[in-house]
């Protein structure tokens, strides 16, 4: 039996991928353009939530979170999708989230911002309350990901006509 | 002359299936929708890809405060920002609830109805449904027995195109089966355990509306088999779930001699005291204002539980002067829903090496075993579970890590998580009640709905004990993590499964519908839409809808024959 991987591969190919696969760790291929002026965030949010997103999803064999201009897209939808409220309560918790992190986060060498978020994770992730708002900005940045293109199909493996079911696949 | 043989009201999952039968039976039918015309080719966006979303398909807030203020909370899993155009506004279509109470009334009004929107389990009544308000003395006995509908659920099963596995259990009588969506590993390493720890439960495939073996018949109407995308609530290209749009209309336009009539919302039915038939529709045109009429031989109601008796308590006449067909007062109480609230989910082990490939619709069903197993129940009735044991997945970013491993992580193994949630019957309440606003009216004129519904005692203690269950059955499976939620029964009416408001009887005086689900009152008018539930059962009850209709549609042909009616 195939695992899920080479199934997916052969998929992808059979569906005129293989300029996709080769187009891994390329442009970003999203609709959002760098020099469009930003509707929600501030530079300096901005500057956060990029530096959180491009550390959280780094480029590797795949495009990263900055590669798909993750940022932006948060950008777009919380000037779109959030109600008023909602948007106070997001730049309060960024403003929450860059002090815990330091206003020098943004331009930390790479190891150093590794380190810091690192610490910052480890505590959200410990059953500690007060970092609700990391989270969110986590689960948004990954979710944002993931519905991009490429995060959809070469991270999440996602196939729009499946044609069939099979409920139990080694990996 | 009649305008029309036949005037069906509603083009949902009932209205379809009356059209359908009514046609393929020479009739000339004319379906009254009151919403707008949806055009699979146009209109279904089950295609869109999720890179192609807006706002990773997040209705904005501002809008839904606006516009979907009891549709999106609801129905959150369901309503999208591209599958919108399928939920009404709330605004657009207001109702109320007496103080104190609360009821979500969530709907669809264009072409077929909820029967777009909805999540396709599907479940016959048992033997035990039909016999147990008279067993126990609870509201009015059904009368029709399961021997009188099993032909009508093999007749619309053929049809309509049934997933499941035969699983032989007298309280949830087989069907006319395509092969099932097998369990997963870990579902069937559940299904073990649990029927080893508790003898008189099973665990089972959930039986859903999707082709998986496409008949001649079925590929006729442009339908195929399920491609397993779960992109169901959007619409379905292959039309591979069953919709009225997707089989039963297209059936009905077929014979010829089919009609429908868009944007005609019903304001009353027209009766004739002195044949004490109904002649026709007055309708009022939801883009225009104008308001015309459409004579009829014969009238089937498919409008919705809750709309159906509404018209009928808008058609007043000197005979019946407290709606039509009325002469009971049942019309517009019963009402009836499912509850839900209890549940729980947990991790299962021993399978992370392990992952699914496709998207199927379906999980597992445990069916009820409560009063029909075990007898030591403090309440009458009982409850069905729907869940699901799948590769837990971390899409929502709420894993511990950062960088590459934390990117990684999100395709590599991991553990599985079981997950199940009751489905528990409601008791029929004559306190129940739809009623029509003094004063209030919707911009076409028509009376505001006002919903007066709660829970019983019996509904209250099902769900606190279904919780219990639950928590018992995934321990016995050996899950971890157990996390039971409080049970906080949802809102009359969260199910959608819309019940019991002209009830079913052997009796004039106190049910509104013989078991024929024609009028005691009305010879010529017929209720097929969930109104005509005497009880409701815990099982979703779409195929008895489609299976009563059948059943009637046949029966008032015969009746036009015989010149009976």
């Amino acid at each position: 039996m195939k695992t899920r991987r080479e199934v997916l591969q052969g998929l992808i190919v059979s569906i005129g991928g293989a300029s996709m696969l080769a187009a891994c760790g390329n442009a970003a291929r999203v609709a959002v353009s760098e020099s469009q002026s930003l509707r929600f965030f501030s530079d300096q949010e901005l500057a956060l939530v990029s530096r959180i997103s491009d550390l959280l999803l780094p480029r590797t064999d795949t495009p990263g979170a900055l590669d798909v201009n993750v940022p932006r897209f948060i950008d777009g939808l919380m000037a779109e999708w959030a109600n008023a409220a909602s948007k106070e309560s997001q730049h309060r918790q960024l403003m929450d989230l860059g002090q815990m992190l330091g206003d020098d986060f943004p331009t930390l060498a790479h190891a150093d911002a590794e380190n810091a978020l690192r610490e910052l994770d480890r505590a959200a992730f410990s059953g500690n309350s007060g970092y609700g708002g990391y989270r969110a900005l986590k689960g948004l940045i990954t979710q944002s990901y993931f519905a991009t293109e490429d995060g959809a199909l070469l991270e999440q493996h996602w196939v729009a006509v499946p044609g069939r079911w099979d409920p139990c696949v080694d990996i | 002359m009649a305008d029309f043989d036949a005037i069906v009201v509603g083009s949902g999952m009932s209205g379809g299936w009356s059209a359908k039968e009514l046609c393929e039976r020479g009739l000339k039918v004319l379906v009254l929708e009151r919403g707008n015309e949806i055009v699979p080719e146009r209109d279904y966006v089950d295609q869109m890809p999720p890179w192609e979303q807006s706002n990773l398909d997040r209705i904005s807030e501002d809008e839904i405060a606006r516009h979907y203020y009891k549709q999106f909370p609801g129905v959150s899993y369901a309503v999208k920002e591209s599958n919108k155009h399928f939920w009404v506004k709330d605004d657009e279509h207001p109702y109320e609830t007496s103080p104190g109470t609360e009821y979500d009334w969530l709907r669809g009004y264009h072409t077929a109805g909820r029967s777009i929107m909805w999540s396709r389990q599907t479940y016959r009544l048992g033997p035990q449904d039909f016999e147990a308000n008279k067993i126990e003395g609870i509201a009015v006995d059904w009368p029709v027995r399961n021997e009188d509908i099993a032909p009508w659920y093999d007749h619309v099963e053929k049809f309509a195109g049934i997933a499941g596995n035969r699983d032989g259990l007298p309280q949830l009588p087989d069907g006319q089966f395509q092969p099932g969506f097998e369990l997963t590993c870990a579902e069937k390493e559940f299904k073990s355990r649990v029927e080893a720890a508790f003898p008189g439960r099973n665990v089972i495939q959930a039986r859903v509306a999707h082709i998986t073996a496409v008949t001649e018949e079925q590929r006729a109407l442009g339908r195929s088999n399920c491609q397993s995308r779960n992109r169901c609530h959007f619409g379905c290209t292959f039309k591979a779930y069953f919709s009225s749009l997707n089989a039963t209309l297209p059936a009905a336009e077929r014979t010829g001699n089919y009609t429908i009539v868009h944007n005609a919302i019903v304001q009353s039915l027209q009766y004739d005291g002195e044949s004490n038939r109904v002649v026709g529709v007055r309708v009022i045109d939801a883009e225009t204002m104008e308001t015309r009429s459409y004579s009829c031989r014969v009238l089937f109601l498919n409008a919705s539980a809750m709309a159906s008796a509404m018209i009928l308590l808008q058609s007043k006449s000197t005979e019946y002067p407290n709606g039509l067909a009325n002469s009971s007062d049942q019309v517009g109480r019963n009402l009836m829903d499912h509850v839900s609230g209890a549940g729980a989910s947990g991790l299962i082990s021993g399978f992370e090496n392990k992952t699914v490939f496709g998207r199927r619709p379906g999980g597992i069903y445990i069916p009820r075993y409560a009063n029909i197993t075990e007898h030591d129940k403090p309440y009458i009735r009982g409850f069905g579970f729907q869940g699901n044991a799948t590769p837990l997945g971390n899409a929502g970013g709420q894993i511990a890590g950062i960088g590459r491993a934390f990117k990684e992580s999100h395709g590599a193994a991991g553990p599985w998580r079981v997950s199940i949630s009751a489905f528990g019957e409601q008791l029929p309440n004559p306190n129940n009640t739809v009623t029509l606003h003094p004063s209030k009216r919707d911009k076409w004129g028509n009376p505001l709905a006002v919903f007066n519904v709660g829970y019983g005692e019996n509904e209250r203690i099902m769900q606190a004990e279904a919780g219990k269950d639950a928590v018992a059955m995934l321990e016995a499976a050996g899950c971890t993590e157990i996390s039971s939620r409080p049970v906080n029964l949802t809102k009359p009416g969260n199910r959608i499964h819309e019940m019991g408001s002209a009830r079913m009887g052997r009796d004039a005086a106190t049910s509104v519908l013989n078991g024929w689900c024609q009028a005691h009152d009305v010879p010529n008018l017929f209720i097929t839409d969930g109104a005509f539930m005497t009880s409701s059962a815990c099982q979703n009850p779409s195929l008895s809808y489609m299976a009563f209709s059948a059943r009637a549609a046949h029966y008032a042909v015969d009746l036009l024959a015989q010149g009976a009616i």
